[in-house]
């Protein structure tokens, strides 16, 4: 399954798991500490062959419908990545509940590196 | 997943025991006079394979499976290690793993706040006493090595319970590689200086 369905009166709407995997990455950048989504390699790979940085964003369905996602992150030097993950998560969860109706089973978060351009 | 890696292995084991086996019994063989496989039987095999279709086809076949096998192999056991190499914790929303390359990032960043340091190299490794951390260093002269390697476990010790908030044991291992002198550092720009050609910025 590659999208999330609803049934209304009208028809069949269709939410591609791309939709969630932006939004979650838009949601993310807000987050201060973090300073870019996907890894490094990842990043180099889709800017060169010019897809955006929401394919390396894992989104998934499970058997009820429960969204999960695995998003890579880069961190800025000098922020607590406890923290600043957990900030992550709730936002996701927030911006994902507000512009869809989805389910969210887990937001993984994998910290990838750690780069300049936070508090020294 | 273990089953599989298992098979691996001893695939991998049987296919180089035979190539060695091979190259064994080749060796011998061909020293004696009265050899089984005579080198005119192997080429007749090649010629064999090189003009019948079915037998070129099967040969092909077995190339793309063995390549399959051991890429299959390779992103198992490089996905394992990619695995390995992580932190992970739980929070209400889901699991935070960190990279044990992002801590490694980490702690190179600390030459920017010791000067005394030109260079830092860390391995950071997960283990169930806790987390282990090499240090690869690379010195300049006049740095005191006792007071220094101390000074360094102690701020690397604190940044990663600071940035991780984990109160897991951390230890800090600091190997000394390099110690640059000053003089080795005037010799390079000495040899690096290149005396000016006279009249060499006039030219038409």
């Amino acid at each position: 399954m590659t999208n999330q369905d609803a049934r209304t009166d009208l028809g069949l709407i269709r939410i591609h798991r791309n939709v969630i995997a932006s939004i979650s990455s838009l949601a993310a950048m807000e987050v201060e500490g973090v300073k870019r989504v996907g890894s490094d390699l990842a990043g180099k790979v889709f800017s060169f062959f010019g897809k955006t940085i929401a394919h390396s964003i894992k989104v998934e369905f499970d058997k009820n419908d429960e969204v999960r996602i695995d998003i890579p992150l880069i961190i800025k030097y000098g922020y607590n990545i406890p923290e600043v993950s957990s900030k992550v998560q709730e936002n996701i969860r927030t911006a994902l509940d507000k512009m869809s109706n989805l389910t969210i089973k887990d937001i993984n978060i994998s910290v990838r590196g750690i780069e300049h351009g936070g508090q020294e | 997943m273990r089953f599989f890696t298992v098979l691996g292995i001893i695939f991998y084991a049987l296919v180089l025991i035979i190539v060695g086996l091979g190259l064994i019994g080749f060796s011998l063989m061909f020293s004696m006079e009265t050899s089984p496989i005579q080198p005119q039987d192997i080429n007749n095999m090649l010629m064999y394979f090189q003009s019948n279709t079915s037998a070129r086809i099967i040969v092909f076949l077995s190339g793309i499976l063995l390549i399959l096998i051991s890429m299959s192999f390779a992103q198992i056991i490089l996905g394992r290690f990619q695995r390995e190499r992580t932190i992970a914790f739980k929070t209400g929303s889901g699991e935070v793993t960190v990279s044990l390359s992002a801590i490694e990032d980490l702690i190179k960043r600390l030459t920017g706040i010791m000067p005394e340091i030109k260079e830092l190299r860390p391995h950071v490794v997960a283990t169930k006493k806790g987390i282990v951390v090499d240090l690869r260093v690379v010195l300049r002269s006049e740095a005191n090595i006792p007071e220094l390697t101390a000074r360094l476990q102690e701020i690397t010790r604190s940044k990663i319970q600071e940035v991780l908030g984990i109160e897991e044991q951390i230890i800090i291992g600091i190997h000394i590689v390099k110690i640059i002198s000053l003089e080795d550092k005037k010799k390079k720009e000495s040899q690096s200086y290149e005396p000016p050609i006279p009249f060499g910025g006039y030219s038409r």
